[in-house]
This record gives C-alpha cells, sequence and structure tokens, in this order.
C-alpha cells in the first residue's frame, strides 16, 4: 500500500512557468524514498503541494488512501515535516521552541526531551536557538518533525548545511527511524550519492516530470543493462555495422560503438575482426555505468 | 479547546520578542518619564495632590502624549511584529503544516496581538497608578491624593482608547499577513498615522482609522472637533474593525502560497 500518491499533480506560478507537469508518485508504506533531482527540478514544490502550502491546481494528492483536502487536518496530524530551511524561533531556546509545537500537537512534555535526546540537542540548555549552527537548527526542525511520533515524514533536503560527519548521522537516524519506528520516509535531495546509501525506492524528478520510479534495485538492474563495452575506432559507423551483424543491441553514441557484452573472449574477437577489416582500434573500454550516469543520462 | 492550545502556543512563541519587549517598555515609558518628573520636582507637587481631580488631570496628562503618536505607533509596530515572528524565522510553514484549522491559526494570531494590547493597558495604569503615588510615599513633603482612585474613570479611558486602537490592530494585522518585508506594514502604518495627525481637524478626518486614538483624547479633554461632532467614532472602530478583520481573513484563507 502506498502511504503518499501523487497523481497527474501540474502545477505553474505564473502562465508562462511550467513547474510541475503530470507528476505521479507513489511512496510505498515503510519506505525510504528517495526524490531526487537537480536544483529547480520540482522537488520541493512537489513536497510543498503534498503538505498543503501551495494551492493544488490539478491532479490528486492522497495520503494514507485518502485525499489531502477534505482531510488536511487529521493526516497533518499524522506527517512530520522539514521543508527547505529549518523553521525555529531565533529567541527562543530548543526546548522552548519544541514546548511551541506541542502545544498544537498536545503530545506528552516528556516527548519534548525525549526527541532532543534523539537529535543530539539534549545538551543545548539555555542557549538560544538563533546561535545554533545551521546544522544545530537543522537537527531542531527534525525534532520538531518527530515530536508527535509521526507515521509518515517528509524532508526536503535534510542534509543541507550539515558537515560529513552530520549527514553520516542524519542518515544513520533516518534509518533507524524507518527500521525501528516503521516510519516511512520521503526524501528529497539533489546528491545521487546520499540517496543511493539512504533510499530504498527513488523518484526522479526533471524539469517537473517524473523521468524514473522505482526500487533502487531496479534502477541498479538499469545500471547493469546498460553497461557493456565501448570501442574507439577510426570509422564507427563501419564499425558499427561489423559489430552489429553479431550485436543487434550495438549502437553509436559520440562516434564510439556501444555493445551490451562482458565476456572477454568475444570483445577479442570482435577486435579481431575490425582490424581484420581495417578499422584502427584506439580504444577498448568499459562504457561509464554508475548511478551518475544513469542519473545524468535521464536527465539529459 | 484546539484555539486554546493554539493561542498557548502563540503565546509562548512572544516571549523574548521585540513585540513582547515594546509592551513592557511602551507600558512604562510615560509613567515612567512623569514618575522622574515629580521626583526631580517634588517640592512643586504640594498644591497638585490636593487637587479634587488630581487622577483625573494626572491620567490626562500621560494619555496626551500616548494617544497622539506613541499609542498608534506602537499597535503598529506590536501588531506588525507578531506575524513578523513567522516570516523572519521561516516558520510559516511549520505552522501550517500542524494539524491546525487556518481559521484557528488566523484566530490565534490575533488573539494573542490583542492580548498584548491588554497587557500594555494593564501596565500603563499600573505605571500611572505607580507614578502618582509614588513620590507621595519617597518624599515626607508630598502629601497623599486627597482624591481617591476613581477607578471607573481609569478603566473606562482605558476601555475607549483600546476601541480605538482596534481599527488600526485589524488593519495592521492584514497588511502584517500579506507581505514577508516588514518595511511595508511598518511603513504604511506609520504614514497612516502621520496621515492620521495632518488630517485630524478636517470635518471627515473620521475617515481614517488611526485618527481615533488622538480624537479619543480630544473627546477626555472635551476639546471640540468637527469629525468627533459629525459621528461616533467609537461606533465607526469597530465597523472598520470588522471589516478589516474579515478582509484579513479572506485574503490569509485565499493566499496561495501559506509558507
Amino acid at each position: 500500500m502506498s502511504c503518499i500518491e501523487i497523481n497527474q499533480l501540474s502545477h505553474h506560478y505564473s502562465r508562462a512557468e511550467q513547474v510541475l507537469k503530470e507528476v505521479s508518485l507513489k511512496v510505498p508504506e515503510g519506505s525510504i524514498y528517495g526524490f531526487l533531482g537537480p536544483n529547480g527540478a520540482g522537488k520541493t514544490t512537489t513536497l510543498r503541494l503534498i503538505l498543503g502550502l501551495l494551492r493544488q491546481q490539478s491532479g490528486e494528492i492522497k495520503i494514507l488512501g485518502k485525499p489531502f483536502a477534505p482531510h488536511r487536518e487529521a493526516l497533518l496530524s499524522k506527517i512530520g515535516s522539514l521543508i527547505e530551511n529549518p523553521s525555529v524561533y531565533a529567541q527562543l531556546t530548543a526546548m522552548e521552541n519544541l514546548k511551541v509545537w506541542q502545544k498544537v500537537y498536545q503530545c506528552p512534555s516528556t516527548r519534548i526531551e525525549e526527541v532532543l535526546d534523539l537529535v543530539g540537542l539534549g545538551h543545548t540548555g539555555k542557549k538560544k536557538a538563533g546561535q545554533f549552527s545551521l546544522g544545530m537548527k537543522q537537527r531542531l526542525g527534525l525534532a520538531a518533525a518527530l515530536l508527535h511520533q509521526p507515521s509518515i515524514l517528509i524532508l526536503d533536503e535534510p542534509t543541507n548545511g550539515l558537515d560529513p560527519g552530520g549527514i553520516v548521522e542524519m542518515r544513520e537516524l533516518l534509518k533507524t527511524l524507518n527500521r525501528e519506528l516503521g516510519i516511512s520516509i520521503l526524501v528529497s535531495s539533489h546528491l545521487l550519492s546520499e540517496v543511493e546509501k539512504l533510499a530504498t525506492h527513488v523518484g526522479i524528478i526533471h524539469l517537473g516530470q517524473m523521468l524514473f520510479e522505482g526500487t533502487l534495485d531496479e534502477l541498479k538492474k538499469r545500471q547493469q543493462q546498460s553497461s557493456g563495452i565501448q570501442f574507439d575506432t577510426g570509422d564507427g559507423a563501419k564499425a558499427l555495422q561489423i559489430i552489429q551483424s553479431q550485436h543487434a543491441a550495438a549502437k553509436l553514441e559520440n562516434g564510439q560503438v556501444s555493445v551490451p557484452i562482458h565476456d572477454r573472449a568475444l570483445i577479442a574477437e570482435l577486435n579481431r575482426q575490425l582490424v581484420q577489416a581495417g578499422i584502427p582500434v584506439y580504444q577498448i573500454q568499459a562504457a561509464q555505468n554508475d548511478l551518475e550516469t544513469i542519473f545524468m543520462n535521464l536527465i539529459k | 479547546m484546539q484555539l486554546i492550545h493554539s493561542i498557548q502556543s502563540e503565546w509562548l512563541k512572544t516571549r523574548r520578542s521585540l513585540a513582547a519587549w515594546l509592551v513592557i517598555i511602551g507600558g512604562f515609558f510615560i509613567p515612567g518619564l512623569q514618575l522622574i518628573g515629580r521626583c526631580v520636582h517634588h517640592q512643586q507637587l504640594g498644591a497638585r495632590m490636593d487637587d479634587p481631580r488630581y487622577w483625573e488631570t494626572f491620567a490626562g496628562n500621560n494619555w496626551q502624549i500616548m494617544s497622539l503618536f506613541l499609542l498608534p505607533m506602537g499597535v503598529v509596530l506590536a501588531a506588525s511584529l507578531i506575524t513578523q515572528l513567522e516570516y523572519r524565522n521561516n516558520t510559516w510553514k511549520q505552522v501550517h503544516t500542524t494539524p491546525q484549522a487556518f481559521s484557528t491559526i488566523f484566530v490565534s494570531k490575533l488573539s494573542v496581538i490583542l492580548t498584548m494590547m491588554l497587557q500594555f493597558m494593564l501596565l500603563f495604569n499600573l505605571g500611572m497608578f505607580l507614578a502618582g503615588i509614588l513620590p507621595s510615599l519617597l518624599f515626607s513633603d508630598v502629601d497623599l491624593p486627597k482624591e481617591k482612585f476613581p477607578l471607573r474613570f481609569f478603566w473606562d479611558t482605558s476601555y475607549n482608547f483600546f476601541i480605538c486602537s482596534l481599527p488600526v490592530i485589524a488593519l495592521q494585522y492584514l497588511i502584517s499577513l500579506q507581505f514577508r518585508n516588514f518595511m511595508i506594514p511598518l511603513g504604511l502604518g506609520l504614514g497612516l498615522v502621520i496621515a492620521a495627525l495632518i488630517g485630524a481637524e478636517w470635518k471627515h478626518g473620521y475617515w481614517i482609522p488611526y485618527a481615533y486614538t488622538p480624537y479619543n483624547f480630544f473627546i477626555m479633554r472635551g476639546i471640540k472637533m468637527q469629525a468627533t461632532q459629525a459621528v461616533n467614532i467609537h461606533h465607526w472602530a469597530l465597523g472598520y474593525t470588522l471589516v478589516f478583520i474579515v478582509l484579513a481573513y479572506i485574503l490569509y484563507i485565499f493566499k496561495r502560497d501559506k509558507g
């Protein structure tokens, strides 16, 4: 079952600027869904629409099987969120900040200390949130999102402003929350490496359109399918003809012939045939097939 | 019940805020200056303490400076600062993703501003009382006022000024909910306060809601103005308040971007 389901969601800020174009996505319950895309792809707009911060123009948003708009308050009580820059009252301490939200959520006051300890801010005492580093503010924002024990967390670039140690801590914390408390997490990022280490499911968005959605394994499978060998030759077209006669899947990319094969004997055989046909072979190399390349190919 | 929790939450946000300090400092500012002046010149207080309308005269002196400029300006600042708390701290988006109806958020914020206004009135009256009586306790040559403290007069005066401040609160709330830039509500507020002072003598001056606190002072002192004789400014203040609050609510509810 999906805890968040979006169908055909489109949005524009002005008539000329269509930010989202019929975006559909499904976040499976219990998953960590990495919402990936370069800056300006439409990630934040999508998340703000899910949370009702922007007025929905078209499409459908369902959370826990219910349409968002008519059940807004009931659904928001089950969601914790952290959108863009952390929201903290600068003149209040970490504890006072959480007290503000505790009053609204009406959760036990003991939760305040629990979540502060969970995000590593239990020691901040009387220090005002305005004096916190960006990383500490981000963690305080996460503490606020966790205060009412939500079943869904929606986080927009939560590792922004964190140092490498902080990024690892945040990642581990999110994995623990997902694994031990069963919280479904929708987390946006523009860093593939980050999503790769954290997510179980991935959605890739670019220029307001979804380009891929599936499990991380499916993305990796696509990576394997696109892997192979590239022949850099003196005559790409002629080389393609020779190679395609034996491997129909071969194709010409940027003057080089790509073939989805891994067998070393076959590679040697193809090389021999090319040389015999008088085509100079300058280089034989494994095609770049990491997730970064797949991502770049998807958003090209 | 949700509204009460929401108001409690909103009240917590004002802790150590500029608006909260403004209420405390604003409440004691004029009475504090009066107290210092009276302590320095305590020898001249003797005859005044025998005045059968001692408290009315003293309150009038305090309200004069307060009502003409400081009160409307203070209301402009405080009402704008409350919503500015959310803009400056980037917290509107967090507020709007809590399980509260937008109406609850709107009402609770307005309630906090009104409560701060009441708090200001209370502190100002307390300040006046202390400034009126402390010289007698501090200096042996100053007798206690002959007149019994006219609680009813102080209550009625504060009530009338409170009513006259309501349209300013409502309009500033409306403006500050719409603009992230603090200078817009502040600039508009200051502009309207100045316009009200310039236009106070105009026979249609009652069209400018920011002129109601000076008008109330003129009524209190028995000074006849064309505008105050033409209409009941307290009724106009309540009418304006209702219009501005309804408008502010509609604009807030239909705001496309809520964080």
